[in-house]
């Protein structure tokens, strides 16, 4: 071991740090070593001053600062009684208006919701309209099924109803054809 | 560098039983008791967090943010006589946290020209000189080796309670408080030649 390795350990030593077995190693070394002597005499020279310096303390007057902006901060965090409640009533206010807003603006909104349908569904809502009579006249009716707009008409809060309005070249013919889901 | 002012006071002493007291009242909400407490602790936050940071502003930034965070984490210090070490450990993390967002105002490769003071006739400007050279010293340390240091030679906890402090092993704190003994010895060989 060199001198430089045990001056880890004279470090330790000369504050108590080290073990009873490395505490005797470490005065045999400083004992028979020159050098390590020296390390050793400083070593202790800048341990005392650090104590010496750890001996004077801070003016009141810093720890009353301290003191006085952690109350204020802890303090202004303690609003008064009205001031509480008139933050609770702010916040309910504002939880009203917002139910309100949902409550009234889809009313006010309706949104029409399109709905493309298959054509399979389509020639079958054809079909209805055939049988009752409401076929457009000369129009085939493939036609009707590929060319035909067809609008879902979702009522609001009436989710389970579908309204499917079929337009065809005809202007005069209009096929309405009403489902009504029931269950998942 | 701002040099700290330090003045011989006494602090405080505290009953025993207070210390429990005034945790269980502040608990409660009692403003007064929590101030009691503060005033039973405040020169170990101060203090080590003025070591820690090396100016006094800095340090009182750092006390405030140690009580602060005390006050919210009352209902989880069980015991008031885990309340010190529980301190240390908060103090150390939120001087961290300062000189992450405050980097030292003297890099190492802007030191000053470091003068030889022994023809000073003053012993107390050679104290002050003393002092302002351990601050500096203190500077060129890693976090961990200037926070073992100032916890084990300063404040004079035990290595397993450093060790507790810094969420380390004690053998690596001996270790971190060594190589900081070495440091702090050869800077101060350095900066008072004559002397040592």
């Amino acid at each position: 071991m060199n001198c430089q390795e045990w001056e880890e350990r004279i470090a330790l030593y000369a504050a108590g740090d080290a073990g009873a077995a490395d505490a005797g190693e470490t005065e045999r070394h400083i004992a028979g070593c020159a050098g390590c002597q020296v390390f050793w005499s400083g070593m202790k020279q800048s341990l005392e001053w650090l104590r010496e310096a750890h001996q004077e303390e801070i003016a009141p007057a810093h720890y009353a600062a301290v003191r006085a902006r952690v109350m204020a901060q802890l303090e202004s965090g303690r609003a008064p009684w009205w001031k509480q409640v008139w933050a609770y009533g702010l916040g309910i206010a504002a939880v009203a208006a917002v139910m309100v807003l949902i409550a009234v603006r889809p009313h006010a909104e309706s949104p029409r919701a399109t709905m493309v349908m298959p054509a399979a569904v389509v020639e079958n809502a054809a079909d209805a309209g055939q049988g009752a009579g409401s076929r457009p006249g000369g129009l085939p009716h493939r036609e009707v099924g590929r060319r035909g707009a067809l609008w879902a008409h979702l009522p609001h809060r009436q989710a389970e109803t579908i309204l499917v309005k079929l337009e065809t070249d005809n202007p005069d013919v209009v096929i309405y054809w009403i489902a009504e889901k029931k269950g998942d | 560098m701002n040099v700290l002012a330090l003045l011989a006071i006494a602090a405080p002493v505290e009953s025993p039983g207070g210390g429990a007291r005034s945790i269980a009242a502040a608990r409660a909400g009692d403003l007064a008791a929590f101030e009691s407490l503060m005033r039973q602790h405040e020169r170990l936050v101060l203090v080590t967090a003025a070591r820690l940071l090396g100016k006094l502003e800095d340090a009182q930034d750092a006390s405030q943010e140690v009580f602060l965070r005390l006050y919210r984490s009352l209902g989880k210090i069980d015991a008031v006589e885990n309340l010190p070490g529980w301190l240390y450990r908060v103090t150390v993390n939120v001087c961290h946290d300062i000189t992450r967002k405050r980097p030292a105002s003297v890099p190492v490769d802007e030191l000053p020209e470091l003068a030889a003071t022994g023809a000073d006739p003053q012993q107390s400007a050679a104290r002050a000189e003393r002092r302002r050279a351990l601050q500096m010293s203190l500077r060129f340390l890693s976090e961990k080796e200037r926070a073992a240091m100032v916890l084990r030679d300063l404040e004079g906890l035990s290595t397993a309670e450093v060790a507790r402090a810094l969420g380390s092993s004690e053998a690596t704190v001996r270790s971190q408080i060594s190589k900081a003994r070495i440091k702090v010895r050869a800077f101060m060989e350095r900066y008072f030649r004559s002397q040592l």
